[in-house]
């Protein structure tokens, strides 16, 4: 019993890894843009296509070809942010909802008729390995995948904390007038803020293509755990999207232990309400929004 | 002879009304008629929407939680108790009325996007739900419509005339609550919370209660639409009476219509569902993803050029073309110091 609960912990804690770049990723273009990027999850599916065309026409590791899909996904946000969401900039929430929202539809349907629905996986020398501590077995892929994310994870904390642009990115989330004022270029920031954020999601997407197959409707899994994750530790708090990351990790693999392998999204969504219910503001959050 | 503006409108919408009364009897062919039936569905589904989205500004994403819960509840009584589905149709509206409480007490502590979230979450775990409890209503494999023949008291019909007419009626109802929530007090609360919520606030408005409300009447609407269909299609599973597409459907058709407005859904509707029922009978059903994609384009470039919807863009033309010279011209008798102006 403990075994499974252990068992269950780690896997959670594991696949939590990629949820917070994923929601790291929604909660910076939220803090810095003030939009909700409907399509992140579809920004994953594509960095997982990447890698697995790279794996089978060149046969790059999936792992590797991060140093393919983080850049690319940075310049589709570059562009994402220049061509599209700067339009809706200051126009209300109906426009702002639905421009990326429709983008995520497009993104999904364009792939279904491009790529079809069939699930794709790859194969690596290490998809099936599993390193075992006392009654836990700990696939090699996640590992890998877990901790690279943590990496990545922490590398961009440094970036947000130490650079000048880092820096400039927190001032224009805090007050964009006034950041303005200082000199600061808030199309500049707010393109850095999404390309880095795609290429967050770009990086998951490759990250779990060793252990995961890709279907063009993957991302929609990812981006409803982003949104439980980024309500749940308190809107556009970097920090506080990486720890409900990893609980919801937990919760989700729980949740399939022992309610039924089809109950994960249910005890993702309970936690969602159940922390409407209870503290509105999420985990990290002062007073009720 | 000095016609009115307020005459003129309501003699066009009586001619309206006729013309759409005899519609299917000037175009029998039953792909035009199913095609009608989706454009009156739709716009009635987009109306109960922009009650909540259009006129409070609460973008939903999950009215396809009470489409469902009206269909489930009328196909229970028909099926387990051979309650005739006209009674079912009100009973799922009340369901879907009594499920918007607890959820809008929940989903309204959030604002924006997340409220838009959070509906989506609760449609998805209806969903999941009824694909979990099987022996409550049928699981995942879902259930047929018993047929039974022509029969008018069960709402079933060997036309699809028939079908075209009760959704032509569940549309009138949509549009006369809209008229009269429009003019009501209620209209003018939506307005003030829709423009800002804690200046509604401070002013005296009651937001909580208004969005409450609202959102019952919108969701009631939603059930008799959930209703509606499962008897249209006789048949029922959690995937079609929980499909976020239906969600999906009843925001974009209001918004490409013009979000807010009593007729912008019914505009919207007329525009997308033929569009969508041609394309995916010309590509068939092999295209998966044509549908939504078509759907996609529309709302991105509704959204970037007109997002007040269509109807301000085709109301535009209309007072070029047919009002600049006219209206110059019989100004000046209705307000002679306009006159001067011209």
């Amino acid at each position: 019993m403990e075994a499974v609960v252990a068992q269950a912990l780690v896997n959670g804690l594991l696949i939590g890894g990629i949820y917070a770049l994923v929601s790291i990723g929604v909660t910076l273009i939220f803090g810095v843009v003030k939009i909700v990027n409907f399509a992140q999850g579809e920004f994953v599916m594509l960095g997982m296509y990447i890698s697995y065309w790279l794996a089978t026409h060149i046969g790059l590791d999936p792992v590797a070809s991060l140093v393919v899909s983080m850049p690319v996904l940075f310049v589709t946000g570059v562009l994402l942010q220049r061509v599209l969401i700067r339009r809706v900039l200051g126009l209300g929430d109906m426009p702002q909802i639905f421009l990326t929202f429709a983008l995520s539809l497009l993104l999904i349907n364009v792939a279904l008729l491009l790529f079809t629905a069939d699930y794709r996986t790859v194969q690596t020398s290490y998809s099936d390995s599993a390193i075992r501590i006392g009654p836990v077995y700990i696939g090699v892929a996640r590992l890998i995948a877990f901790v690279v994310a943590m990496l990545l994870t922490g590398a961009l904390d440094v970036f947000l904390r130490v650079t000048d642009l880092g820096k400039a990115m927190r001032a224009a989330s805090q007050s964009p007038e006034v950041a303005m004022l200082m000199g600061i270029n808030p199309d500049h920031v707010f393109s850095v803020a999404v390309g880095l954020s795609l290429a967050l999601a770009g990086a998951a997407g490759s990250l779990i293509m060793p252990f995961y197959s890709v279907n063009p409707s993957v991302g929609q899994v990812f981006v409803l755990m982003a949104f439980v994750v980024v309500v749940l530790g308190t809107l556009g708090n970097v920090r506080g999207a990486f720890i409900a990351s990893l609980m919801m990790g937990i919760a989700e693999s729980l949740g399939i232990q022992f309610i039924g392998a089809d109950s994960g999204l249910i005890v993702v969504f309970a936690v969602l309400l159940l922390t409407l219910a209870v503290k509105p503001s999420g985990l990290f959050g002062g007073r009720t929004r | 002879m000095n016609l009115r503006p307020g005459y003129l409108s309501a003699l066009g919408f009586l001619a309206l009304v006729l013309g759409l009364v005899i519609l299917p009897q000037i175009v029998p062919d039953p792909f035009a008629v199913d095609i009608f039936i989706r454009v009156l569905l739709f716009a009635f589904i987009g109306v109960a929407w922009n009650l909540l989205g259009g006129y409070a500004k609460q973008l939903s994403l999950g009215h396809a939680a009470y489409f469902g819960l009206g269909a489930y509840t009328s196909t229970i009584l028909l099926i387990r108790y051979e309650i005739s589905p006209w009674i079912g149709l009100l009973a799922g509206g009340l369901v879907a009325m009594l499920a918007s409480l607890p959820i809008g007490a929940l989903c309204f502590r959030l604002r924006g996007p997340y409220f838009t979230i959070s509906t989506i979450a609760t449609a998805q775990v209806l969903m999941l739900l009824f694909l979990k409890f099987r022996d409550f209503a049928w699981g995942a494999e879902g259930t047929t419509i018993p047929n039974l023949g022509d029969s008018p008291w069960m709402m079933q019909f060997d036309d699809k005339a028939s079908y075209y007419y009760v959704v032509l009626a569940l549309l009138g109802v949509g549009l006369a609550v809209t008229f009269w929530v429009e003019r009501s007090w209620i209209g003018y609360y939506l307005v003030a919370l829709g423009e800002d919520s804690d200046a509604a606030e401070a002013v005296g408005v009651n937001v909580a209660r208004i969005k409450r409300d609202i959102y019952m009447i919108s969701a009631f609407l939603t059930g008799l639409a959930g209703t509606f269909y499962i008897q249209y299609i006789y048949f029922i599973d959690p995937n079609t009476a929980f499909n976020f597409n239906i969600s999906v459907e009843a925001a974009l058709v209001s918004i490409v219509g013009g979000v807010g407005t009593m007729w912008g859904p019914v505009v919207g509707a007329v525009l997308l569902e033929p569009a969508s029922a041609l394309v995916q009978s010309w590509l068939g059903a092999s295209h998966g993803g044509v549908q939504l994609t078509l759907y996609a384009v529309i709302l991105m470039a509704v959204i970037l050029w007109r997002p007040d919807g269509l109807l301000g863009f085709f109301t535009d033309i209309y007072e070029r073309i047919f009002r600049a010279s006219p209206r110059g011209a019989t100004a000046p008798s209705a307000i002679p110091g306009m006159a001067l102006d011209e």
